[in-house]
């Protein structure tokens, strides 16, 4: 009796019969349908626009037609996709892009993982102060502008040319948010893991990577979706940094910042356009869903008290 | 109550350290040389950056002009060096390039830079005075020339110029003649009003004047002519005074000849970006770059150049007309020896090179000795006679950008609001930026 | 720049080494010493975060504030002026003579008056709804979080077209079969805000229904069963178990979405452009600080714009934390 309580719970009241269980699951079915169009459509009209020559596209502006594909005329769509991959040159980009954000990931989960279990296990003169500048940068959010973080990079560090690329990963390398999160999530970890690595002989790096990362894969994924997403959509900051490549060298140019640009040069169409923002966020959505369990889990247990 | 008194106690400290930060960095480099030498080959480097992607046509003209140069200039010992920063939408990314090599101490020598910035980029000594390097009869041959407080600043590369695009299938369709409105004859504003009237009449939108694309240049730089033609002024001629200028009653003509034609129905806010091209509306106010699309892009309604033509701006107490361009200029760099950079800037504005660079943008020459084959009475040959004809550049004013949202701002009002209060509004709002920024 | 820069450091490692002492001076008082080899490792564990959090987060702040007290012109960078409060003095005139300022000011206020409680609202409504052990719930998880993914200058354009003023636009043409005049729902002052409210909260709450259901999934079930022997009804559940056990998730979220909320920029910009019923603090400030070049002016807005949230952050957190 009791464990069937448990089952049933919280959603539904002991006594329910299967047929009103059925038609509870329609319904929500239903509801769940209209919630997601209206959620998805962004994406609806993106697809039906990359099918879309730009008169086609002009025709439909304005009605329910710009949600509908040209069924009429499809050999327009692969013409859209096949223009974004060999006019353009795309795969270059998202190579580029999924090597900086393989990159950012890695040094993030390093540098600030190192910090978060620093802060949430070890005792050292100075921690209150540096708890406090945490939630302090967290809380404050200060207005700064971009120009003193370009001159940083460009003047102070002097990275240009290809040495540029190391301004586009070191500021995603830093994340105090990430911190925080780590620092919240070890702090749940039982004290009782670290002693047994300990015990055998690990000295606290080795408890680091042995004990605590493996524990942490909710955390670890989170924090490594956001950084992917983060990586992948930002365009403002490597279009002002990077240097543009002259025709024949490989490109420094991530997949955004190279949409932006090639939405600026004359005679590329909506269609392409929307081709080539269906095809770089493919790689968001098939990592998102991957990995969206383990994000509620992370947030969940790093508790996230402020 | 201790984390409020902490957070203030973080707060002051970050501003007395960044106070210092800044005391402590004050002057730059101020080095000066005659040049960049390349010792191997004995060659003067002249480096020159551009505002557009190396792979879009506008960048491959370039490229093979800068070749080009570099064959010819080889006995000479000067060689160009060209990099390309393209100017993404919206993004500040060119803008920021040009500034932060300033600050560096790297910049090239010669930049292009759109022409509304001539004054603050003249102000701020980014670019050099070029008006004793650059011979009078070359001056003379630009249909524009970038000038500021009488000096010259910088050169064409190509020009732009706008007018009403029109649908000659509802022209017809209707009885509607304008085949006498030329730029050597053009229409006026009473002329123009009667089109927009029979349109309205027939049941078709009359006119797009994008009054709808405030957000960006578009709408002031299609629309300021008519506050030209009506007689009107934005600034006094240095820059510096607006009030008196901005909200003079000639001003309040042009404004109010735009808000006659919304209030009438003629034109409104609610035209659709595509209504044009899907032949809904009657005339369309553009710039030079519709010919293609029209051309190319929108076989379904515009089949071939008989279905559509182009017509020039309207003209009240003077005829006035949209220009616009991007420009060459020499900046003020550590180099302080301007020869090389000077035979790179005549070769890259010489009749050859504007005739190469328009071919392939399909823009108008900067040049008058450019030799056109534009057949008469084709929206190229329309555009290039208004140019010469009626052609006015927008106001030089080191508050340019100011100038411009304050424009934008009267015009998306314009439909509801009092022209004359609209106007002293954005009049105060300017002189305040203007006297900000002369003190 | 470097020299400046090194002073900086100095001044922090410096402060640190101060408090350090400090600690270490309680510290024997209260007879709990620290460990060296603990101390060392900890401190070489934390150089690179320390080293990257000085260069890329700390220094742009501290030179973002120092610019406040200059006149600092974009155009002109090697001749910066300290200028005192000149540029403060400048604000206060602008807020006072009602300047594009004072309605920035407005602007933001009734955003973040209307999207917060909306955005939230709308994020624990999804949550509950995926939160449901039926079959399909993962796949809508998935919908609601695409906005978030999806970026903002393409989300924008869409809502363009949906809120386009003309007959054929897609909202004017859907009220026209009621019988409705078509609107120009972003010209219109009364209805442009809404529209950027409804828009944003659309647009974000994914992400927070994400925070949310994590949240739902740290609820003990005991709680649900226990109420459910008392004769709760859903509501009273909602009331007594699952709101109580959101506290501490909601205090993050609101926190965090206000802050969000504060900063909007990008949505106004592309929807309206820059006038006076949309403009908000951070559009003023770019456009300030970017279109017209006077970083120092935009600077002081910055500080006094920090100064003002983080002041009710903090009185938020003390607010919803005596509560507890």
């Amino acid at each position: 009796m009791k464990k069937q309580l448990y089952e049933d719970l919280p959603n539904f009241k002991r006594n329910k019969t299967p047929v009103k269980k059925t038609v509870g699951q329609i319904i929500y079915i239903i509801v769940g349908t209209i919630l997601s169009l209206i959620f998805l459509f962004p994406i609806i009209y993106m697809l039906a626009t990359s099918t879309k020559s730009e008169s086609a596209y002009a025709a439909s502006a304005g009605s329910l037609a710009m949600f509908l594909p040209d069924f009429a005329n499809l050999g327009e769509a692969a013409k859209n996709y096949g223009n974004v991959f060999s006019n353009y040159g795309i795969w270059r980009y998202a190579v580029n892009s999924f090597t900086y954000a393989a990159i950012v990931i890695v040094l993030n989960i390093l540098v600030n993982g190192l910090a978060g279990y620093v802060m949430a296990k070890l005792r050292f003169p100075g921690k209150r102060f540096l708890s406090f500048m945490i939630i302090f940068l967290i809380v404050v959010p200060v207005e700064t502008s971009i120009i003193p973080l370009y001159s940083i990079v460009k003047i102070m560090l002097g990275l240009k040319n290809t040495m540029s690329v190391l301004g586009v990963i070191l500021p995603a390398t830093i994340s105090i948010f990430n911190v925080f999160l780590f620092m919240q999530f070890f702090g749940n970890i039982p004290q009782e893991y670290e002693e047994a690595a300990r015990i055998d002989g690990a000295n606290t790096l080795g408890v680091f990577f042995k004990v605590i990362l493996p524990l942490s894969k909710p955390i670890v994924a989170t924090v490594a979706v956001f950084c992917f997403i983060g990586v992948w959509n930002d365009y403002l900051w490597p279009s002002m940094i990077l240097p543009y490549a002259s025709e024949g060298q490989w490109p420094l140019y991530p997949i955004q910042s190279a949409l932006t640009t090639i939405q600026s040069i004359q005679g590329i169409t909506t269609g392409e356009i929307m081709a080539s923002l269906i095809v770089t966020s493919i790689p968001i959505f098939v990592i998102y869903v991957l990995a969206q369990k383990y994000i509620v889990q992370g947030f969940g247990t790093a508790g996230l008290k402020m | 109550m201790k984390r409020i008194f902490n957070f203030l106690l973080v707060l002051t400290l970050a501003c007395v350290m960044a106070l210092c930060s800044v005391a402590c960095d004050n002057g730059g480099t101020n080095d000066t040389d005659a040049g960049e030498v390349d010792t191997a080959t004995g060659n003067t480097i002249v480096k020159i950056m551009f505002h557009v992607d190396e792979k879009s046509t506008e960048g491959q003209a370039y490229k093979k002009r800068i070749e080009a140069f570099n064959t010819a200039y080889k006995d000479r010992k000067i060689k160009a060096s060209a990099t390309y920063k393209a100017r993404t939408v919206g993004a500040a990314g060119y803008e920021t390039e040009l500034l932060n090599n300033q600050v560096e101490g790297t910049l090239a020598d010669i930049v292009t830079f759109d022409a509304p910035n001539t004054a603050a980029y003249a102000d701020s000594e980014l670019l050099y005075d070029i008006t004793s390097l650059i011979p009078q009869d070359v001056q003379n041959d630009f249909y524009s020339l970038n000038t500021y407080k009488g000096k010259l600043y910088g050169l064409p590369i190509q020009e732009s110029s706008a007018g009403f695009f029109y649908n000659k299938k509802i022209f017809r369709e209707l009885g509607i003649d304008v085949s006498a409105y030329t730029v050597d004859n053009p229409w006026t504003f009473d002329q123009f009003k009667d089109v927009c009237g029979r349109l309205k009449n027939a049941g078709v939108t009359p006119v797009d004047m994008r009054i709808d694309a405030t957000k960006d240049e578009t709408a002031t730089y299609l629309l300021y002519p008519f506050i030209y033609a009506a007689g009107g002024e934005f600034t006094s001629p240095d820059g510096y005074t607006a009030t008196g200028y901005f909200n003079s009653a000639a001003t309040a003509d042009g404004f109010g000849f735009i808000k006659s034609l919304i209030d009438a129905g003629y034109t409104s806010y609610k035209i659709g970006v595509t209504d044009f091209f899907d032949g809904r509306v009657g005339m369309y106010l553009s710039s030079g770059w519709t010919i293609p699309d029209l051309d190319n892009k929108y076989k379904a309604v515009f089949a071939s150049r008989e279905d559509w033509g182009l017509l020039p701006y309207p003209k009240s107490v003077n005829a006035a007309s949209a220009t616009g361009s991007w420009s060459f200029g020499i900046t003020n760099n550590h180099h302080s020896d301007k020869s090389a950079a000077k035979e790179l800037l005549l070769w890259l504005t010489s009749a050859e090179s504007s005739e190469a660079i328009t071919t392939a943008t399909g823009m108008i020459p900067a040049r008058k000795a450019v030799n056109t084959d534009y057949e008469a009475g084709s929206p190229e040959y329309t555009l290039l006679k208004q140019l010469e004809t009626s052609g006015r550049q927008r106001p030089v004013t080191v508050a340019y950008p100011t100038f411009s949202t304050c424009f934008n701002q009267v015009i998306a009002a314009l439909g509801t609001g009092n022209v004359m209060e609209l106007l002293n509004t954005q009049a105060s709002t300017l002189q305040r930026e203007m006297d900000n920024l002369k003190g | 720049m470097t020299g400046s820069a090194l002073i900086i450091a100095a001044v922090f490692v410096a402060g640190f080494v101060g408090i350090a002492i400090y600690d270490i001076a309680t510290s024997r008082r209260r007879k709990e010493k620290y460990r060296f080899g603990t101390v060392a490792t900890a401190y070489l564990m934390l150089i690179p975060a320390l080293v990257l959090a000085f260069l890329f987060v700390l220094l742009p702040i501290l030179y973002s504030l120092g610019y406040a007290f200059t006149d600092y012109n974009l155009l002109k960078p090697n001749n910066i002026k300290y200028v005192g409060f000149d540029q403060f003095k400048k604000v206060f005139e602008e807020i006072g003579e009602k300047g594009t300022l004072y309605h920035a000011l407005i602007n933001t206020l009734v955003f973040v008056v209307g999207v917060v409680p909306l955005q939230i609202g709308l994020a624990l409504l999804l949550a509950l709804f995926v939160n449901k052990p039926l079959k399909g719930s993962k796949i809508f998880k998935v919908c609601f979080f695409a906005p978030v993914v999806i970026s903002l200058s393409v989300t924008s354009f869409l809502w363009l077209q949906i809120l386009s003023p003309s007959e054929s636009g897609l909202l004017n043409s859907l009220l026209g079969i009621f019988g409705a005049e078509p609107h120009d729902w972003l010209r219109d002052p009364a209805t442009a805000m809404p529209c950027i409210i409804v828009l944003s909260a659309w647009q974000g709450c994914g992400y927070q229904m994400l925070i949310f259901l994590s949240g739902l999934t740290n609820i003990r079930q005991e709680l649900y069963e226990a109420a459910s022997l008392d004769g709760a009804g859903a509501w009273r559940k909602f009331t007594l178990v699952t709101w109580p056990g959101l506290r501490s998730t909601f205090i993050y979220i609101i926190i965090t979405v206000f802050i969000g909320a504060c900063r909007i920029l990008t949505q106004p910009m592309l929807m309206t452009g820059y006038q006076n019923h949309t403009v908000t603090l951070s559009y003023y400030m770019y456009q300030q600080g970017y279109s017209y070049r006077h970083v120092g002016y935009s600077s002081a807005v910055a500080l006094l714009m920090t100064i003002v949230i983080g002041t009710v952050t903090l009185i938020q957190r003390r607010a919803f934390r005596e509560k507890n």
